[in-house]
């Protein structure tokens, strides 16, 4: 515990945030990044400062300063650094953080992925200001000008045929740098760290990759997320609702509708779906509606309980 | 899947202008095209995104019901003026794919719908649709789900669809525009038999949009039933299928349509049987004896043989469901 886990470390200026604040699936997203960039991170707001190690809880931790980073008190600002102290990324943004901190790591990963290795210290940065290409990047930030002897940071700029969107997901706004040939599944679980929506076949065959948009459930290995922007997107990270599982994921957990547990989400999405456009009418039209989610364990008798049992009522 | 450029249009103009260009494919659902995108066999240049498009909308009047090449499959299966008046065409929808690939295919999309075999969709197979001249795999292959009429010594394809063999029965009306003016046409007349051409589908030419299709109300329309045959009971394509619809006038027949799925390159009607149940009693004795008249020129290989004596008991079913005997 004592040791430094990475050779990482991210520094976050989030106002209005606090551990208690987050919910536990941002933390868990938080910590899938953090373990991606072999980090721990630092964050700070007006209720206090946390170091959040990828597999520990946040511990409060003596005060950074927002002065030191130059940030100022109406901006939100996320920072890579490194053991040497060279800082790998940055970004300032007048828009609050707070809720979008795991689509901001990731975008600090993509960032740093893509550059070239940086010569570029801390303290040059310190005097610079370095913004990034980040989509919501608000340029009016960067207060001084750029004057450094080191070489320019290669900040990604958008590759030929990238395009800029945002995908509405659980009720959060994320935006995107994605080619138009990404498939929502893939933007879900790689680029919004959402992994619930699992990949079965990638080729519209079994379902695992369930997901509603616009209210209907639809397939999002076969659906490309560009096709899909500005529609509300719905995952089973949000069918629970201030902590309390959808009676169908209860339903599930109480009839044992699974084995191995890797078509459960689709056959939730989809359950969830047949309920409330009420298609769950007998068994016979459960086994028909739920037939585009395979399940190779075989769970079928168990899933279709759960779904009777979440609609209620006779037969 | 390779890269491409996208547009999303927002006006038909908009996006007939995009289809003209070369090596662009109209997206709606994406049940088929994103599949064939990722096995590499299709690999369009550009991709034209209708779903900023109004086209989906489903017009019930007097007379008739016009549908929009976007309407989902779900929308049509599930609205009632189409349940009422033209049952079949629900119950042929109902019967394709699942839910989740109802709820994002479009009426156009099916329409163009590919088929699903498996050596066209195979990369490291000979394929005459993918590549012309290729030669066929299917051939020396497993032939158990391709067609036993209507093929060609190129392509023994099926065609997949359920939604188009019940259009067919309803003697349907596909509306195309184009960047140069607008045309309909019957929908036995949308899709071709492969031929020496089997990369030729249907007769759409590049840059043509199919923005809607139109039924008719007919006697014959609302006495219309699907039966579907398949490997599983459900989310599998048809080894055969049949789309009957009945005009019964007193105790005869007075008209009658028959088309076959999952046995044929393109949706298949079947005339010679029509004929024999027209004057007919609708009995089960009837409708047995005219459907051994279907698939009179079928040309079966051993893998597939079955089907034919399956599509005429399916043909008889569907006729007895229709005609109300069994």
């Amino acid at each position: 515990m004592q040791d430094a886990p990475g050779p990482c470390r991210v520094v976050a200026f989030v106002r209005g945030w606090s551990p208690d604040r987050a919910g536990v699936l941002e933390l868990e997203r938080v910590r899938a990044h953090l373990r991606g960039l072999s980090a721990e991170l630092v964050f700070e707001s007006e209720h206090g400062t946390w170091l959040l190690r990828p597999d520990d809880e946040p511990h409060p931790i003596e005060r950074l300063g927002r002065t030191r980073f130059r940030v100022d008190d109406e901006e939100d600002a996320v920072f890579v650094i490194e053991a040497s102290g060279a800082v790998r990324f940055a970004h300032c943004q007048r828009t609050p953080i707070a809720g979008t901190l795991a689509p901001a790591l990731q975008r600090a990963t993509d960032v740093m992925l893509a550059q070239a290795p940086l010569h570029f210290t801390r303290r040059a940065w310190l005097t610079t200001c370095v913004v990034s290409g980040f989509a919501l990047v608000v340029l009016s930030a960067c207060k001084q000008k750029p004057s450094r002897e080191e070489p320019e940071p290669a900040v990604r700029a958008p590759e030929a045929g990238e395009v800029d969107i945002v995908l509405d997901v659980n009720g959060q706004k994320h935006p995107l740098r994605i080619e138009p040939r990404v498939s929502l599944l893939d933007a879900l679980r790689e680029r919004l760290l959402l992994t619930g929506t699992k990949k079965g076949c990638d080729m519209g065959q079994c379902g695992a990759c369930t997901v509603h948009v616009a209210g209907k459930r639809v397939l999002s290995c076969l659906t490309l997320a560009v096709a899909v922007q500005g529609k509300p997107i719905t995952t089973i990270e949000g069918v629970a609702k201030m902590g309390e599982l959808h009676p169908l994921q209860r339903a599930f957990c109480e009839h044992d509708g699974m084995q191995c547990g890797f078509c459960t989400p689709g056959q939730i999405m989809s359950g969830i779906a047949i309920l409330d456009e009420k298609r769950a009418t007998d068994d016979d039209a459960i086994r028909e509606q739920m037939s585009g989610n395979i399940c190779r364990c075989g769970a079928y008798p168990n899933i279709l309980a759960a779904i009777k049992a979440a609609r209620g009522g006779a037969s | 899947m390779n890269a491409f450029s996208y547009v999303r249009p927002t006006s038909e103009a908009e996006a007939l202008r995009a289809l003209a260009e070369p090596g662009a494919v109209a997206l709606a659902g994406g049940t088929t095209l994103v599949d064939l995108m990722r096995l590499d066999v299709m690999r369009p240049a550009r991709v034209v995104d209708l779903g900023g498009l109004p086209l989906d909308r489903i017009d019930a009047k007097t007379g008739g019901i016009s549908i929009g090449a976007l309407a989902s499959n779900t929308a049509v299966a599930d609205h009632p003026e189409i349940r009422a008046r033209f049952p079949v065409l629900a119950e042929a929808i109902d019967a394709g794919a699942s839910g989740q690939i109802r709820n994002m295919a479009s009426v156009g999309g099916n329409l163009l719908q590919r088929t699903r075999c498996s050596y066209f969709r195979d990369l490291a197979s000979p394929c005459n649709k993918r590549s012309p001249g290729a030669g066929c795999a299917a051939f020396d292959g497993y032939t158990r789900m391709h067609a036993v009429v209507g093929g060609s010594q190129n392509c023994i394809a099926v065609n997949p669809s359920d939604m188009c063999v019940a259009l067919l029965a309803l003697d349907a009306v596909v509306r195309i525009k184009s960047a140069t003016g607008e045309r309909a046409i019957p929908m036995s007349e949308l899709h071709v038999t492969p031929d020496d051409r089997p990369n030729i589908e249907t007769t759409l030419k590049p840059g043509e949009l199919i923005t809607a299709v139109e039924l008719r109300d007919a006697p014959f329309a609302k006495r219309s039933r699907y039966v579907k045959v398949r490997d599983r009971a459900s989310f599998a394509f048809a080894l055969a299928s049949a789309a009957v619809a009945l005009d019964i006038e007193g105790t005869a027949i007075k008209a009658a349509r028959v088309a076959l799925g999952g046995v044929a390159t393109k949706p298949w009607r079947e005339q010679r049987v029509e004929q024999a149940l027209v004057g007919k009693r609708p009995t089960q004795q009837t409708f047995d004896a005219a459907a051994k008249l279907a698939l009179a020129d079928a040309a079966p290989r051993p893998d597939n043989a079955f089907k034919v004596a399956l599509a005429r008991r399916v043909i008889a079913r569907a006729l007895a469901l229709a005609g109300g005997v069994s």
